[in-house]
């Protein structure tokens, strides 16, 4: 398993944004579901080694991010994408991703070929000498995209990926994801139901700070038949547990 | 000459130019692109990763906001102004000066509110407060230098060249603790100025002069002390929290 996580809470003051989440995962990609405010971002941040927990264990890789040196070895295998990206204005495409692979302490002989994959990957191949302040914000998230799978992580933590891309972009950006899955965990938060039934092989669907569900999408399919509300069976089932969890 | 049969069509970059089929052109492209973007290296980068063993220190020291070329231009024109006041009036400006410039450098080299990438940053191996220290490090050598070439124009300022040294610390300290705790670069210049400035004027009303702040022997003990309770603030304050599993 690549990420251990037992009864894990984060407070911010009185607010409890993560209440108790335990959760095993592997290889592929886990995609986590959640409305606003449910803690995905808190247990990503907890993940990506930014924030420490307020209590219970978290484990990476193998290994116990508290320990320094365990954090930074975690942290050289780790792919992050913030929910809010901040960028460089000045720095070219190729700078940025560049920048975070030497900050991610990759071999610099092996840096300016992963950054040239990296943006390929992305589909920014041609852009990839534009300053960032002259980019789409779709582009930006892509730019954000290629700094996170930079250095082929064995753990990718992708907090609204899709947000700011157009439907083409999204579709692309999913055959990514199941790409990166074969070999490494991905997870991806979102509010998208639709990016989770397309590219998630595990759903987790957080709500008040805890996990209410967990499991394969059909899974969550079957919990919306018969009720729920929603378009598409998968929001029915998410309007369906989401419903249960708070009754 | 190749076989026809093994050449593919053209090429979609180079019309009319057919390629072996054996060649991909996916992979000779990303060799072409990884140098073509590739960020050239410069001496100083270089010299700089070598000091420090880290090439992801080195581009983090040199390339982010904080230490702008407009910090170091500022300074230069701090110190040049203060040099030429000093050897005309033979007040030392440039001991006064200095630790105030090296405080606002300082708090500027701290990320949230001037570096936007700061929470990504914060995931990588190359630690931010690896990353901060070396910045501040550099901010003090660098003020440092040009305090003593200022200081060196003129003969009556060199008794105190290093006066200095000890209260640029105690600032710098506040400055950094300042930013850390509210999270603002712009806080934290504020308070080393304002620091610096109330420190000046206490000197002058107690001793008649500004330099006593920087002269009296018996004030280095307590700006040492004042600078190590700074610097335990902004470590504090910049820790990342642990869990008590």
């Amino acid at each position: 398993m690549n990420v251990e996580i037992a009864d894990l809470t984060r407070r911010f003051g009185r607010t409890q944004a993560v209440a108790g989440v335990t959760l095993d995962t592997g290889v592929g990609v886990f995609g986590l579901l959640g409305p606003n405010g449910a803690g995905k971002t808190s247990l990503l941040r907890m993940m990506g080694t930014v924030i420490g927990p307020t209590s219970g264990t978290l484990r990476l890789l193998g290994r116990d991010p508290r320990a320094h040196r365990s954090r930074t070895e975690i942290r050289r295998r780790l792919g992050y994408l913030p929910q809010a990206l901040g960028y460089y204005p000045g720095f070219t495409v190729a700078e940025f991703v560049e920048y975070f692979a030497l900050l991610k302490e990759m071999p610099t002989s092996s840096v300016p070929r992963a950054v040239a994959t990296a943006i390929e990957r992305v589909g920014l191949g041609d852009r990839a000498r534009s300053k960032l302040r002259t980019l789409s914000g779709g582009m930006l998230r892509r730019a954000g995209i290629a700094q996170a799978i930079v250095n082929e992580p064995e753990l990718l933590l992708l907090d609204e990926p899709t947000a700011g891309l157009d439907p083409e972009q999204r579709v692309e950006f999913r055959t990514l994801l199941r790409e990166l899955g074969q070999r490494s965990t991905v997870i991806v938060s979102t509010h998208l139901v639709e990016d989770v039934g397309a590219a998630c092989s595990e759903v987790g669907l957080m709500n008040a700070g805890r996990i209410v569900f967990h499991g394969t999408p059909d899974e969550l399919v079957a919990r919306g038949e018969g009720h729920g509300v929603g378009d598409a069976p998968l929001e029915r089932g998410y309007s369906a547990v989401l419903a249960a969890a708070r009754s | 000459m190749s076989d026809p049969a093994k050449m593919e069509e053209s090429s979609p970059w180079l019309p009319g130019v057919s390629a072996p089929a054996d060649v991909d052109l996916d992979r000779v492209w990303l060799g072409v692109a990884a140098e073509v973007w590739h960020r050239p290296i410069g001496r100083l980068e270089r010299l700089v990763g070598r000091i420090l063993r880290s090439p992801g220190l080195a581009r983090a020291l040199l390339t982010t906001p904080s230490l702008l070329v407009p910090w170091i231009i500022a300074s230069v024109v701090v110190f040049a102004v203060g040099a030429a006041v000093t050897a005309s009036t033979g007040q030392p400006l440039v001991a006064l000066l200095a630790p105030a410039v090296a405080a606002v450098g300082i708090a500027y080299a701290y990320g949230p509110g001037v570096d936007p990438a700061w929470e990504l940053s914060q995931s990588m191996a190359v630690s931010d407060r690896m990353v901060l220290l070396v910045r501040a490090l550099a901010v003090f050598v660098v003020d440092g230098a040009f305090g003593l070439v200022a200081s060196s124009v003129s003969g009556l300022a060199v008794g105190i060249t290093f006066d200095w040294l000890v209260p640029m610390a105690a600032v710098s300290a506040l400055a950094l603790a300042a930013a850390t705790v509210a999270r603002s670069a712009n806080v934290g210049v504020a308070a080393g100025l304002a620091g610096w400035v109330i420190t000046l004027l206490s000197s002058r009303a107690a001793a008649g002069q500004f330099t006593g702040a920087l002269t009296k022997s018996v004030l280095i003990l307590p700006y040492l002390a004042f600078a190590v309770c700074c610097v335990v603030v902004a470590v504090f304050a910049s820790r990342v929290p642990r869990g008590s599993a």
